[in-house]
């Protein structure tokens, strides 16, 4: 049962990293940019949800305007932080070093403005729990599993089946290209940043329901997200979500045979296995970019 | 439309590798472009499309200075590149290729050549529609690629090597495509081709740059009286 139960909550905790991962994985895979501020957008969005809730604005609400706000903090982050420094032919580790400039910012942000101690959402409903069998999931989990896959399959339905996500695909996969044939990358890059940010926005308001919210923890979900990308085959949406759940599985079950400590060591190792076994990820992607 | 080159030196960050190009096309013209690998054909393609900075010297459309401009502009006014063995969107199908460059480019009511019309100037992409563009041939991609330079209203095309991959008849096929759009649109055209004897039937005039230089600048009828590769 105990097994059954850390099962469940692996692949919740895996839902919630995999959008963490497709949203990355999105932008990376669409302009090359190692965008690790990504972390801060999620940490920033869960603070300002809390902060109207503590308000008295209605939840729903706090997490659209979560939404909202990071859309437009990534699409300002596009236009006014990695665009002129590609324009000035900053490099792909120039650019990786200014977003940890501002992952650090925003951190310290959220820190300054709201607090820099572990806070909890006073949302009375977040600790009621739902028993399936013998299988317990609280409600935040329960809401966090669906969303998580609703925004896996809209943004895989969004990439094939609109003319956006096409476009955006085409960038991706050839920048040169959509330059001289008018497809304006540049502002399809603010696009997929401000798109990438709005998801991110979701799990990172969701798990600090579920569980708390302190400013300087997102840099660990970020990586596990971006080993998931990596292991799930870069480019691939479907490879990233399924890598995710599938560590933070082996995290949650590693649980009941090792001490707690050593679960992230479970993660990371079992990455170098996998990525040593299969170098290309889970999914090959026939024309994603190499990282 | 008249596109001049004058005295153009231009290259990759501080290195120049054109020396003082200069040439002019007149409407419906079509340039065959020669010389030995890294001579500075592609470069001379890049410099006028606005894909590396011209470094000294003037580009004009129309006696409009455009060498100045961003390159969204420069497509705006017409001119197109079709660039070698990279011109299509490999992860989209043939139809999503043409859709979405069509949607961008042939926007207005008087696009010259619309999404239909590419299937009629290009028969066999009709058949291909559905294929994933990246997993097609070489000379299925090089169509692909043509029919994406031509949507809109293009004024003057700029084609690297598009016959790389196709098989001879293909070429041909090709070749008589490029003239009949010059011919009957009134659109000029440079092209860069190792099948030089193809490139000659079409072509009205023929250059040759050789390290950067232009060694040779004449009428195709000028070029068919010397022995070209004694300029190679």
């Amino acid at each position: 049962m105990l097994y059954l139960q850390l099962l469940i909550d692996g692949v919740v905790s895996g839902c919630a990293i995999g959008i963490v991962s497709i949203s990355f994985s999105y932008f990376y895979a669409t302009t090359g940019i190692f965008h690790v501020a990504h972390a801060g957008i999620y940490t920033l969005s869960g603070y300002l949800a809390w902060w109207m809730v503590g308000l008295g604005t209605p939840f729903a609400a706090a997490l659209a305007l979560a939404i909202l706000a990071a859309v437009v903090v990534g699409y300002l982050t596009q236009r006014l932080l990695y665009r002129p420094l590609e324009e000035s032919g900053a490099t792909p580790l120039v650019l990786m070093i200014a977003s940890i400039g501002l992952l650090t910012v925003l951190q310290n942000v959220v820190a300054i403005l709201f607090s820099p101690n572990i806070v909890q959402f006073d949302l009375p409903w977040r600790l009621s729990h739902t028993a399936i069998g013998p299988i317990a999931l609280s409600l935040p989990q329960a809401i966090l599993g669906v969303l998580s896959l609703l925004l896996f399959a809209g943004l895989v339905l969004f990439s094939h089946h609109t003319a956006a996500g096409k476009r955006i695909r085409a960038v991706a996969s050839n920048r040169e290209l959509a330059e001289i044939t008018r497809l304006d990358p540049k502002r399809v890059f603010a696009q997929v940043l401000a798109i990438s940010s709005g998801i991110v926005a979701v799990p990172g308001v969701l798990v600090g329901v579920d569980q708390a919210l302190q400013p300087y923890t997102s840099l660990l979900v970020l990586l596990t997200a971006v080993v998931a990308m990596i292991a799930g085959g870069i480019g691939s949406l479907t490879g990233a979500f399924g890598m995710s759940i599938v560590l933070a599985v082996i995290q949650s079950l590693s649980v009941a045979v090792m001490p707690g400590r050593w679960s992230v060591a479970a993660v990371f190792g079992t990455f170098i296995l996998f990525i040593l076994l299969r170098p290309e990820g889970l999914i090959r992607s026939r024309f994603s970019r190499a990282i | 439309m008249t596109l001049e080159a004058r005295n153009v030196v231009a290259g990759y960050g501080d290195k120049s590798i054109l020396e003082q190009v200069s040439f002019t096309l007149q409407d419906g013209e079509t340039l065959a472009f020669f010389g030995h690998n890294g001579a500075g054909k592609s470069t001379t393609l890049k410099a006028v499309v606005g894909l590396i900075p011209v470094q000294a010297g003037e580009i004009l459309l129309d006696g409009e200075r455009i060498d100045g401009m961003p390159i969204a502009d420069r497509l705006e006014r017409g001119l197109r590149l079709l660039p070698e063995r990279r011109g299509v969107f490999p992860d989209l199908s043939v139809k999503d290729n043409i859709d979405i460059v069509a949607r961008r480019n042939c926007a207005g009511s008087g696009s010259k050549i619309a999404r239909d019309d590419v299937y009629e100037l290009l028969p066999m992409l009709k058949s291909l529609r559905g294929a994933t563009a990246g997993a097609m041939s070489g000379g299925q991609q090089q169509m692909l690629a043509f029919a994406l330079c031509l949507l809109g209203s293009p004024r003057c095309i700029l084609l690297e090597e598009p016959s790389v991959g196709l098989q001879p008849d293909l070429v041909e096929q090709l070749f008589g495509t490029i003239r009949e759009v010059c011919v009957t649109l009134a659109v000029s055209a440079i092209l860069i081709e190792h099948r030089i004897a193809s490139a000659m039937r079409i072509a009205d005039h023929v250059m040759i740059i050789n390290s950067g230089r232009l060694v040779f600048r004449g009428t195709r009828a000028e070029a068919e009286t010397i022995n070209l590769w004694d300029y190679f």
